[in-house]
């Protein structure tokens, strides 16, 4: 198995505020994880550190065994944080030419002037339509979509990631993770768990009510996240 | 060449000033180009709102925009840091500059090339001071802060002190007690250098704010390459 992304012992503060501690997984290319946690657990912060954005407090993070800040030099990473990322008073178009030669949309409109869903949806295309990509990272990307995009959403990464990308995706539907993950991160307050899926269901796929099970026994039977709304 | 090309793309796609801010520009040229045009010795005068402006527009604040995710696609695309804050920077001044170099061409042209004041050494130090101090300054700070910042300084100053701060500009020698008060002068009003031809005096008084200025952009650029870009968000 060819290691794409390592993380050993990865602690995160923010100032003297502890994030999540002593996180470690590996995830091969052609492999997805799903990180899993409630709002304000780290979700965010993981993917950025992955995404070399964030400096580890302690412990590595190693992308083909380099740095995430020196590996993206070299390893195409499409990272994605969510539609509030993107800057209102772009047009639609020019944004979506900021990712591949190809036309992503033709919408002459601002951005803060298209809906959420079709911002989150832009978003994504312009960052997944580079090419090759041997990492992808997005924070919550299924967040706002319609049904239709997504599927798209699912069916693109499930491709990119059986040509051989490495995806580490976050996001509380848990149906969505459930379909396409080997890998699972439980970030809960002061307690992380790493599972892959074969030790969460022994025979057949992982499903929502799975890692919805799971979540909750680790939570100690607390609430349950929109897990199959 | 490709990855520095993109970048420029980017911050044309992304601007770093607002874009009503290039189409004052863009007025404020056509207006001075007038008034040059009715008579070239109105130049230097001509060429101040620029550098006001100016100030403004390279206070265009970096790390802000940084940290709702604006250039997000730029950090994880590999392009190096300092380029990013280079490109950002050139960004952020170029409608200045080329409001600048029009009004230049048209002193030059309407003169006939004998008045060259807009492209004289003092007019090119306080177009450096105007380009580079705001936006390093700024790189931290929410938009137009150092334009503020300093607009509020050089208020400050001419309405505290009788002496000539604003205005006048006058080093009688190279002595370095006597440079002292210029230096600060052209720091604080770097107007005041527009359209003369630094003398040796006037030159090494100007050194020392164009030394800061220049410091500054490296800590800047720096700064931008080695911080953590944190989402405000995710905090």
């Amino acid at each position: 198995m060819t290691v794409a992304v390592s993380v050993r012992g990865l602690t995160m503060h923010y100032s003297r505020r502890l994030v999540f501690r002593e996180l470690s997984f590996d995830l091969a290319a052609g492999q997805a994880a799903g990180v899993v946690g409630p709002n304000g657990s780290g979700k965010t912060t993981l993917l950025r550190a992955l995404a070399g954005c964030l400096t580890p407090s302690s412990g590595e993070i190693r992308i083909n065994g380099l740095t995430p800040r020196d590996a993206i030099s070299r390893t195409g990473v499409g990272y994605f944080a969510g539609e509030a990322t993107l800057p209102g008073s772009v047009r639609a178009a020019h944004w979506g030419s900021l990712g591949a030669a190809d036309d992503v949309t033709r919408e002459s409109r601002r951005l803060r002037t298209l809906s959420r869903g079709t911002r989150q949806l832009l978003g994504l295309r312009t960052v997944l339509a580079r090419h090759p990509l041997g990492l992808i990272v997005l924070d919550e990307p299924w967040e706002g979509l319609d049904p239709d995009a997504g599927r798209w959403v699912s069916t693109t990464l499930e491709t990119k990631r059986d040509r051989g990308a490495a995806v580490v995706l976050s996001s509380h539907r848990l149906h969505d993770l459930a379909g396409l993950c080997d890998l699972y991160v439980f970030l809960l307050p002061h307690h992380v768990t790493v599972l892959r899926a074969h030790e969460i269901v022994s025979v057949g796929p992982v499903t929502a009510e799975h890692l919805a099970g799971v979540f909750d026994r680790l939570r100690g039977g607390a609430m349950l996240l929109r897990a199959t709304s | 060449m490709r990855e520095l090309w993109y970048l420029v793309r980017f911050f044309h796609v992304v601007p770093p000033a607002p874009s009503m801010m290039t189409g004052t520009f863009a007025v404020l040229t056509l207006a001075s180009s007038i008034a040059i045009v009715a008579n070239a010795g109105t130049a230097t005068g001509a060429l101040v709102p620029v550098l006001l402006l100016q100030a403004f527009a390279a206070a265009s604040g970096f790390v802000l925009p940084a940290r709702r995710g604006h250039f997000d696609l730029l950090f994880t695309r590999g392009n190096s840091r300092t380029a990013i804050a280079i490109v950002h920077w050139a960004s952020s001044i170029g409608a200045g500059i080329g409001s600048w170099l029009v009004l230049a061409s048209v002193e030059l042209a309407v003169s006939g090339g004998a008045r060259t004041t807009l492209i004289a050494s003092g007019t090119c130090a306080a177009m450096f001071l105007v380009s580079t101090l705001p936006w390093a300054t700024t790189v931290a700070l929410p938009r137009f802060s150092g334009g503020i910042g300093w607009l509020l300084l050089a208020a400050t100053l001419a309405t505290t002190f009788s002496s000539p701060v604003l205005g006048e500009w006058t080093v009688t020698s190279t002595r370095i007690e006597d440079l002292v008060w210029p230096a600060w002068s052209f720091f604080v009003y770097p107007v005041a250098a527009v359209g003369k031809r630094l003398t040796l005096a006037q030159f090494l008084a100007v050194i020392p704010a164009l030394t800061v200025s220049a410091c500054a952009m490296v800590i800047a650029c720096r700064w931008i390459a080695e911080r953590d870009v944190p989402l405000e968000a995710a905090q």
